[in-house]
């Protein structure tokens, strides 16, 4: 599909004496403008993110394990003092599941997926030299420090009944303004908006990159599905996050300044802040999966040998998606009392989505069909993911019907429904990105067999753990909830064993990434053969430090 | 920089351009965010939106939907922290829709200082705001209780006939008229 | 802030003594229910009903009329089941068509689409194989199954949408005049109920402790304190408020579930078909003790609902008739003013 003009093939870019000169390590690193370098520290971040969310869920699958309160108690002793009473321990809880919340999607998902791997590929697969910002994508990323920072710190700080900010991620007025006295609210609302800032700072920086950066000949339609998808998440990103970032400011005043923009005693109405925070929401959701989609469709096409099935369909579904999942966002909130019509409404639009769905869905399948796969780890992942996305986006189908939801809302049903689609959707994603990319970026190849062994563990354990969770939110678990009555108790017990197997899964992961990064077998430039045709395998493994200083020609 | 493309100058300024406009985009977003406040309130007073209630000039004229009764139930909710008692005089009514009608509401200042207190209100069912209308309702302003002090404050009212030919409220029998007092910061000053 | 709150919750418990729970009256009436509750539950309450109805009705006409004995929860009934991996049986005409959707359309059709989809990986997993198929196919287009696969969900998406509309018409169809109107408050941390129509002041409802609630036989952390009484058969429209911040009412076996917001009112309408103890959970987060305010409703048939009224100091349908106003004329009332 493309060919570059010979003198810039990366096998011989080591050769331009000027490519590879890197800035002393201060500079390279803490004043990066350099995309690989700034990819490189959002994989590092997500990662670093990603045990600390990881490890809160583990703490709370610990304490679910069986009913009853067995560790809470003792745990509140650390955050809010050794006499902590039983009613801190429960906002613990609280604590902890906002805390997860929050980490996965603003610190481990986002950084990981556009930071991370949108960085270090979307300027190499449209032909660009770098970002077209470069400084503003450093500073983007050096606002995460200070964003995640506010957050744990935020666990020190009294928020209401105990420490921390307890109010879910979805931070609803008023139990986020009234509800919740201390600064500890304030201070995670903060590190929203920090984290918001930057994420707008690179939605913008990679909408100029890909709009004006591009190679000669490399036209919309040419770009790689990847570049596509993060390109429509640049742009979702950009119309949501404001209207986040103005919905959680009046919080703010709120608390803080004697404003009622939700507050029912001055005229205000709790609901304003729901609606606004899901027309954010909503989009948000599709800013976590869109990526992966991108990513899925790169390694399918690479390991299946064969060009992409119905490519323009595939780019549209998720120019598609993102435009409709800005006019569903109160699916969200059918049991807050809506009339019947507007209930209706979002049922309708809700389901919509699971045409431009079904289109990628089926799609992946196509690709696959007529070629000659072969299972590195990668495509195993991306194969995983195609079905397990799958399960999660019916049961979407499920909880779109506002008569349904009536019941399952709230409910272990939810939770279960957007783990499937996040934690086995966007997660799958990130490890078949990074795999697929390790050697690309990392210079050394993975380690096979433990990147199978993790896929297979990791694919019972999460399916163990999150399976499950539809039988309790059937059987009316809410949410949220440090304990429960007996009766859910037996399903409750094999999630939790199932988180143990993940972290086992997650245990492979981390031997195989120090491994192969110490001891890996060196990478070729393009490990993967004739299937991978993006820009990136054309050059070295590592990328020399500056790629195309002569833009490369698409035909 | 030799080796960059032909016109890295015109790259950069149509960079910027984009960035600016993108930029704009950001704000504009970020603009109606805010703007949502002010659109939403008249976008609920307008559609009865979440209950809504509607509100006329007191020489409206509407013509009584003579035989077509309906009942109107009456809630009240006092804030915690709010030191006053309050509720209907009488929990349901039978109205003739259409008809102007009256009823009166009881709040008492249980505490040995003036409150000054505001009320927020709906109706339900929700779709039957756009079409449950007042006249004078003490809600419409602030209401200052002196210690110990009773009131009966009137709610005038009337239901509009053309809730008769809404498919969506076809089976509305009865609308609850919901009423919850908040106490008004300013207490402090000087009444 | 606490103390404050445990003398509002004093006091409002005083008006309803009867409802207080207290250890041995307790117990004894439990024991008198507990041998016919393990049967059919409807026969239970049936057989309650004719053993303390007419044994209350001529002792005490007006004010000292005995609260039915606390009705003994069915497992299986109005509460999820150990291992259980479905709905919850369902008492109501809402819940059974909403769970006639989700059982016999939408669980089908979404397994059928999880297992067709799975098969044809598999399928090609298998068939293409790189051992299998070493030369891979060019193809990257075929407009006739594009078409196919974005029809066949649109078709799919029709039928579901069309008995998922009729549903939510259901579910809406506002109460009928004859219902019952019970009033409900969620506060940081327990439930209000009041009886607008039956002159009942409002009373809460708190988490009953471990040890009470394995006394009693009931589901620690679905059982509280005061129990919601229904009557069975008759329409029940629930107007439901939030005090402090955003609760929600549910009871999955009723599929009922409405959030409580406050400075705003919500109605929920439905029936329930028999007899029973339905317990539910709040459902939205509202602070610490969120996982810690259980919901039951005690579903009696009318007679013995009438009698739980009567006990309350309340009057049952029909004496409400005095709390009816005809709407007097404006014109009768003096000044404009608010303040008279």
């Amino acid at each position: 599909m493309t060919t570059i003009t010979a003198d810039h093939h990366g096998d011989h870019a080591h050769e331009h004496h000027d490519a590879d000169h890197k800035p002393a390590f201060f500079q390279r690193w803490f004043m990066s403008t350099n995309h690989k370098d700034i990819g490189t520290l959002y994989l590092i971040f997500a990662i670093i993110a990603g045990i600390i969310g990881g490890g809160i869920s583990g703490l709370m699958r610990a304490e679910l394990a069986q009913p009853g309160i067995q560790y809470l108690q003792t745990w509140a002793q650390f955050s809010d003092g050794p006499n902590a009473t039983m009613d801190q321990a429960y906002h613990l809880w609280n604590v902890l599941i906002t805390a997860h919340g929050l980490i996965m999607v603003f610190f481990m998902v986002m950084p990981a997926m556009i930071g991370g791997f949108g960085n270090w590929f979307v300027p190499i697969m449209i032909g660009a030299p770098d970002m077209a910002f470069p400084r503003m994508n450093n500073i983007s990323f050096w606002l995460l420090i200070p964003a995640f920072t506010l957050l744990l710190g935020s666990t020190f700080v009294p928020g209401g009944t105990g420490n921390g900010a307890g109010t879910g991620w979805t931070v609803y007025a008023p139990l986020s303004t009234s509800g919740s006295a201390g600064p500890a609210v304030d201070m995670a609302i903060l590190s929203l908006h920090i984290a918001g800032a930057s994420s707008i700072l690179g939605a913008i920086n990679f909408i100029t990159t890909i709009l004006n950066m591009r190679a000669p000949g490399m036209t919309l339609h040419k770009m790689p599905l990847f570049v596509w998808s993060v390109l429509v998440t640049a742009f979702l990103l950009l119309l949501a996050l404001p209207v986040l970032a103005a919905a959680i400011t009046m919080l703010l005043t709120d608390r803080n300044f004697g404003t009622t923009f939700y507050d029912a005693a001055g005229g205000g109405d709790p609901e304003l802040y729901q609606h606004l925070f899901w027309f954010f929401g909503h989009p948000e959701v599709y800013i976590m999966i869109l990526p992966g989609f991108g990513i899925v469709s790169q390694i399918v096409s690479t390991f299946s040998r064969k060009p992409v099935f119905g490519y323009l369909g595939m780019a549209y579904a998720m120019v598609a998606i993102g435009v409709v999942g800005f006019v569903v966002w109160a699916h969200h909130m059918f049991v807050t009392g809506m009339s019947v019509n507007v209930k209706m409404y979002f049922t309708a639009a809700t389901m919509v989505i699971a045409v431009p769905t079904g289109i990628k869905i089926f799609s992946w399948i196509a690709t696959i069909w007529g070629g000659s796969i072969s299972y590195k780890t990668p495509m195993v992942w991306a194969l995983g993911f195609i079905f397990l996305f799958t399960v999660g986006g019916v049961t979407g189908v499920v909880l779109a019907n506002g008569g349904v939801d009536d019941v399952l809302h709230d409910t272990y049903y939810v939770v279960a429904h957007f783990h499937y689609v996040l934690s086995l959707g966007a997660v799958f994603g990130l490890f078949a990105g990074f795999y697929y990319w390790f050697p690309k970026m990392s210079g050394r190849m993975y380690n096979e067999f433990l990147g199978h062994l993790h896929f297979w563990v990791f694919f019972v354990g999460v399916n163990m753990l999150f399976f499950p969770m539809h039988f309790l939110g059937l059987s009316g678990m809410p949410r949220r909830y440090p304990d429960y009555p007996e009766a859910f108790a037996y399903w409750n017990k094999v999630a939790s064993h199932g988180y143990e197997i993940m972290a086992a899964g997650m245990l492979i992961f981390f031997v195989n990434l120090i491994w192969s990064l110490v001891a890996g077998k060196k990478a070729e430039g393009n490990p993967w053969g004739e299937g991978a045709t993006t820009l990136e395998w054309t050059l070295s493994s590592p990328p020399p430090f500056h790629q195309f200083e002569t833009l490369p020609v698409i035909d | 920089m030799a080796s960059l493309p032909p016109s890295p100058f015109d790259r950069d300024r149509r960079n910027r351009r984009t960035m600016i406009g993108m930029a704009g985009v950001g704000l504009a977003m970020l603009g109606m965010g805010f703007a949502s406040v002010p659109l939403y309130r008249i976008f609920c007073e307008r559609t009865g939106f979440g209950g809504t209630t509607q509100r006329a000039a007191s020489d409206v004229q509407v013509r009584e939907a003579t035989g077509h009764r309906m009942s109107i139930r009456f809630d009240s909710n006092v804030a915690p922290g709010m030191p006053w008692q309050f509720r209907p005089e009488h929990p349901t009514q039978t109205v003739t829709i259409g008809a102007r009608s009256m009823a009166i509401f009881l709040a008492k200042n249980m505490s040995d200082k003036p409150v000054t207190g505001t009320a927020s209100f709906n109706v339900t069912p929700l779709q039957a705001g756009a079409y449950f209308t007042k006249i004078q309702c003490f809600c419409f302003t602030q209401q200052t209780l002196q210690p110990g002090q009773e009131v009966r404050m009137p709610v005038i009212y009337y239901v509009d006939p053309k809730i008769l030919t809404d498919s969506d409220n076809k089976d509305t029998q009865e609308i609850t008229l919901s009423y919850t007092f908040y106490p008004v910061e300013q207490d402090k000053k000087p009444s | 802030m606490r103390k404050v709150k445990s003398l509002v919750l004093a006091g409002l418990l005083a008006f309803a003594p009867a409802l207080l729970l207290n250890g041995p009256v307790q117990a004894q009436e439990n024991a008198a229910v507990a041998a016919p509750a393990t049967g059919n539950e409807t026969a239970a309450a049936d057989s309650a009903a004719k053993a303390a109805a007419p044994a209350a009705a001529p002792a005490a006409p007006a004010e000292k009329v005995a609260a039915p004995p606390r009705m003994k929860p069915t497992p299986g009934i109005g509460m999820p089941m150990p291992g259980e991996i479905t709905l919850q049986k369902q008492f109501s005409p809402t819940g059974h068509t909403a769970r006639w959707l989700h059982d016999v359309m939408l669980l089908p059709i979404i397994t059928i689409i999880s297992i067709f989809v799975l098969a044809l990986m598999l399928y090609v997993m298998i068939r293409f194989r790189q051992s299998a198929n070493p030369t891979p196919s060019k193809t990257s287009h075929n407009t006739v199954i594009e078409v196919i696969w974005t029809v066949v969900p649109v078709v799919i998406l029709l039928v579901i949408a069309v008995p998922s509309i009729g549903l939510l018409a259901d579910q809406y169809k506002p109460a009928p005049k004859d219902a019952l109107t019970v009033k409900v408050t969620g506060y940081q941390w327990y439930w209000g109920y009041e009886y607008p129509d039956n002159a009942i002041p409002e009373f809460v409802s708190n988490l009953l402790p471990r040890d009470k609630a394995e006394a009693n036989g009931e589901p620690y952390l679905l059982a509280p304190d005061n129990r919601m009484v229904l009557p069975v058969g008759r329409p029940i429209k629930l107007i439901i408020t939030g005090a402090d911040v955003i609760h929600s009412f549910a009871v999955p076996s009723l599929w009922v579930k409405m959030d409580a917001v406050p400075g705003r009112l919500n109605e929920k309408t439905f029936t329930i078909e028999k007899p029973g103890v339905y317990y539910g959970q709040c459902s939205e987060l509202c602070g610490a003790r969120h996982g810690f305010m259980p919901i039951a409703i005690e579903a009696l048939p009318p007679a013995q609902f009438d009698q739980w009224v009567l006990s309350q100091g309340g009057k049952p349908k029909g004496a409400g008739a005095a709390t009816t106003a005809e709407a007097g004329a404006p014109a009768a009332v003096p000044a404009p003013n608010a303040k008279l």
